[in-house]
Parts: C-alpha cells; structure tokens; sequence
C-alpha cells in the first residue's frame, strides 16, 4: 500500500525541500520505495536539494498534460536506487496543476508499487499547496520556533483538518506531525526562542522531530546533497530519527540542549 | 298557421330574473367516497340547512380538469348527500365543454378559482419545549477557522488558536486554551457568558460589546475566566481559588 506523506507549512524559507529531501531519501536508504514530487510549479527547489537538475527533462507537469509518461519524468536517485524524484516545471505555472492531474500522477505511482509518495509543498495556501495536500494519508508539518510560522501551521493544520480527501470522507483525516527545525537551544535558553513545550502547546500537538539550527543545511544544499547523508552532521541524525519516528519506532528526542564543550573546547575556547 | 290564436292565450311560463344565493362547492379531489362522507359529515351540523339545497361546483382547487365521466359520480355523490347541483363556476374552455356534456349550467356569476385554495389545516399544538443541544466540537479550532452554534450552545473540549473564532447564540464553553476569539449571545442574548479553561484571548464579545485584549491583565493570563455582561459593560473574573 502507498502512503502519500504531505511536507507542508504554511511559511516559506522553514524547510520544507530540506526536509522533503531528507525524509524521501531516509526512507529509501531503509529499503522503501519512495518518490518526491516537487508542487512548487514555477519555482522548482526540489532537484536542486537532491543534486539532479541537470537531468531533469520532463516534469510533473509534463506528466499531467500528457506530454511524457510518467516512467520518463521520474529521475532515478544515483545515490539511493529506491529513490524516484519528480521535478516540478520551472517555465509553467501553478494553474497548470489540476486534482484530476494530481490524482492521475498519483494513483499511477500507487500503481507502480511504491511504498511512499512525498508531496513537496510550496508556501502559502493556494493551489499548489492544496493540491499538494489534498491526497495525503499523512502530513509533516515543518514548523520554525517562532510566532509567525507556529500561526501558519497552525492555519495549514486547520485545512489538513478540513479541506483533504481524508477529511471530507471524514474517517480520521490526515494523520498529522509536527516537526520543528532551525531549533537552537542556545537562543531558546536566553528566551530569544520558543521552546519545544511552547510550541507543542500553542499547537496542541506531538512532535515528531526537532532538527537543530546548523550551517550543514546551507553547504549540503549547496553541494546537491540531501542533508540527511552528511551522516556525521546533528542535522542528519536528528533527520534519522524523524524517518524512524514516521515508521512507527519510538525514539526520545536528541538536540534539545546545547553541546557541552568538551575540556579542551574550554581551555582553549576560553 | 294560428299564430293570432296563440297570442291571444295566456303565456305557459313567464320568465323572471331573480338572484339566489348560491353554495359553492369547492373540489380538491374527484374521489365520490371523500366526497360524501365529508359532506355527510358537513352536513350534519346543520341538516335543514343543507336540505335540497343548490349548490354550484367549483373545479379550480383540482388544478386540472377532470373528464365527464369522472363528475358525474360527484354529482351522484353530492345528491345523495342532500344537496343538488345546479351549475359549473365560470372557468375555462374546458368547463363550458364539461356544461355541455353534463347539462349543467356554467355560471357566470362564479368565478372558478385559478389557484388551488391552500388547505386550512387545524392549528397545531404549541411544540413541546425541548433542549436544544449543544454544539460539540471535540477537535482543535484553528487559526482561520471558525465555529458557529445557532440558536444553542457551544462546548469545545479542545483549544481555540490566535486567529480563530468560535460563536455561539448561547454560552461558549472552552476546556482548553482560548487564545483567539470568542463571541458568545451572537444574536443578542446578553444574558450569554464565555467561559474558557486558559485564557490568552485575542477578543471576548458578549451580545455584540466586545472588548479586545492588546495585552492580557496578568490576573487573568492563563487563567480559568469567565465573562459577562453587566449593563453596557463587560465583564471578566477568574473561576474559582
């Protein structure tokens, strides 16, 4: 059975590809088969952030318009060979996305036998994004530790509560995850930030994860890297855990404090 | 021939003008048994009133018009209720046709009804009063989402996010977190009250008084609260210690 998993948020600039990218490529390192559809039409991220833009010749839209099928828009991952990207079009725009398209696209790929299907949502509330939910079994909310971005979710939560196929049939709706990132103890300790209770409670939520602030996002980003394969990184092991969190394992959550300095760090921080 | 004969004998009839008051019977069905048996009924009230009396139909509450054959065991129906049917309301083409057939009389001087006449029906018990339920809403209200409860109550068992409005005719109940707006008496009960478990709330309106909470009296922030309204103004106290 293919599960549709939702990376949603409301606000831009969170995390979503970063995330998007992680979660797809922990889940196919785990032996599933996934693929990660880029929704944001007009501004593709997605095949940046997995290195493969050079090979991108159809897309989504491609896909949904009949131009290409889907076997041929669908990039193998060179890294993780149970890993399928579909890149959104950068020259079109979001009005070319249609349910009846997204839901061909995606009953294709349940046909095709993959395990998960991860919908990349763009920022705000329109088309892209509701098309990008309106499928899911599952949604990841990607929430940053400050007021703006916890009112979003919360409103994006409030449509994964109301405006879903699962919601409308009205058994059970979207099961729903908070996933907090960019998160850094050492501003939460001085009251810069909101902390993990602060959130969980203005949500009234769970968290699935939370992915400490780290400049390994940015340089693994850069270099076309999921960040969740830089395996020494805080990032990528706060990453693995979320991937082992959506399976079902139950794991306490790491990155909640700031790293002791070891004794030489001081002696020689000062 | 002797027509000069014939002149000169008294005339066999004379023919007068005279205005009769007429009843009106009004058919809504073509059914001979309903028909007497409401007659019967009728006509057992008040029997010398309604003996042998002349009565003049009127077909416009069918909505339709009926064949021949279909009247004439009415007007049976009708006679043996003890009245006589003398004449067809003026109405359509159709009812001059009806006169024709049956030898009745179209009277011009009734205007057969062009819209079915609505069913009088005896006046209804008052309803029993009952409870109008509360509207339960068991799942988080979130920013931009917005509950209404007409006519009733309303009981959230979960928190209202900022942004979010919850309404109510009646009292609004929250057990849990109110940080968005609540708004309870929306069609002018002042006697309505909001009631909320945590209170961080962005707006509280009563009957249309509302206050909104810039900053949140630190007595009150994170509080059990309840508000009400007082006259013209509003009110707000922690429940309970």
């Amino acid at each position: 059975m293919t599960e549709i998993i939702v990376v949603t948020s409301g606000k831009g600039g969170v995390g979503k590809t970063t995330t998007s990218a992680s979660i797809a490529t922990g889940l196919a390192k785990r032996g599933k088969r996934v693929a990660v559809i880029d929704f944001d039409i007009g501004l593709r991220n997605l095949d940046l952030i997995m290195g493969c833009e050079r090979r991108v010749v159809y897309d989504f839209v491609s896909v949904i318009q009949g131009d290409s099928s889907l076997k041929q828009a669908l990039i193998k991952d060179k890294r993780v060979d149970t890993l399928y990207i579909l890149a959104a079009s950068q020259t079109r725009d979001k009005d070319a996305l249609s349910e009846e398209g997204v839901k061909k696209v995606l009953d294709e790929l349940t046909a095709e036998g993959f395990d998960f299907v991860i919908c990349d949502s763009p920022a705000g509330i329109e088309k892209g994004a509701h098309l990008a939910m309106y499928f899911a079994d599952r949604a990841v909310v990607v929430v940053n530790p400050e007021v703006s971005s916890v009112r979003d979710s919360d409103r994006i939560l409030g449509l994964l509560a109301s405006k879903t196929l699962k919601a409308e049939q009205g058994n059970g709706g979207v099961k729903e995850h908070l996933l907090l990132t960019r998160y850094s103890p050492k501003r939460v300790a001085t009251g810069e930030m909101m902390s993990v209770d602060d959130v969980k409670e203005i949500l009234g939520l769970e968290v699935v994860g939370v992915v400490p602030e780290s400049p390994d996002v940015l340089s693994a980003s850069n270099s076309g890297v999921p960040v969740i394969l830089k395996e020494e990184s805080t990032v990528a092991q706060a990453y693995e855990d979320v991937v082992a969190r959506l399976l079902g394992e139950s794991l306490p959550l790491r990155f909640l404090e700031e790293p002791k300095k070891g004794f030489f760090a001081r002696m020689l921080g000062g | 021939m002797n027509k000069a004969a014939d002149i000169s004998r008294v005339p066999v009839i004379d023919i007068r003008f005279g205005q009769v008051g007429l009843l009106q019977v009004r058919l809504r069905t073509t059914d001979p048994g309903a028909i007497l048996d409401e007659l019967s009924g009728r006509i057992a009230t008040a029997p010398q009133f309604f003996e042998r009396t002349a009565v003049c139909l009127d077909l416009g509450p069918l909505g339709r018009q009926p064949e021949a054959s279909e009247l004439r065991p009415v007007i049976d129906a009708i006679r043996r209720a003890g009245m006589l049917t003398v004449g067809l309301a003026h109405g359509t083409s159709g009812v001059d046709e009806l006169s024709k057939v049956l030898h009745i009389p179209v009277l011009a001087h009734f205007r057969a009804q062009s819209k079915p006449v609505p069913v009088v029906h005896p006046p209804q018990p008052p309803p029993v009063e009952t409870l109008a339920p509360a509207l339960m809403h068991h799942q988080p209200v979130r920013s931009g989402q917005r509950v209404y409860a007409r006519h009733r109550e309303l009981v959230v068992t979960a928190m209202v996010g900022a942004g979010a409005e919850v309404m109510a005719d009646g009292c609004v109940h929250i057990y849990g977190t109110l940080r968005g707006r609540a708004m309870a008496g929306a069609a002018g009960e002042v006697t309505a009250r909001v009631f909320c478990q945590e209170f961080y709330a962005e707006l509280v309106s009563i009957a249309g008084v509302f206050r909104v909470f810039e900053t949140i009296p630190p007595e009150l922030e994170g509080k059990p609260v309840q508000a009400w309204l007082a006259g013209e103004s509003l009110n707000f106290a922690r429940i309970g210690g």
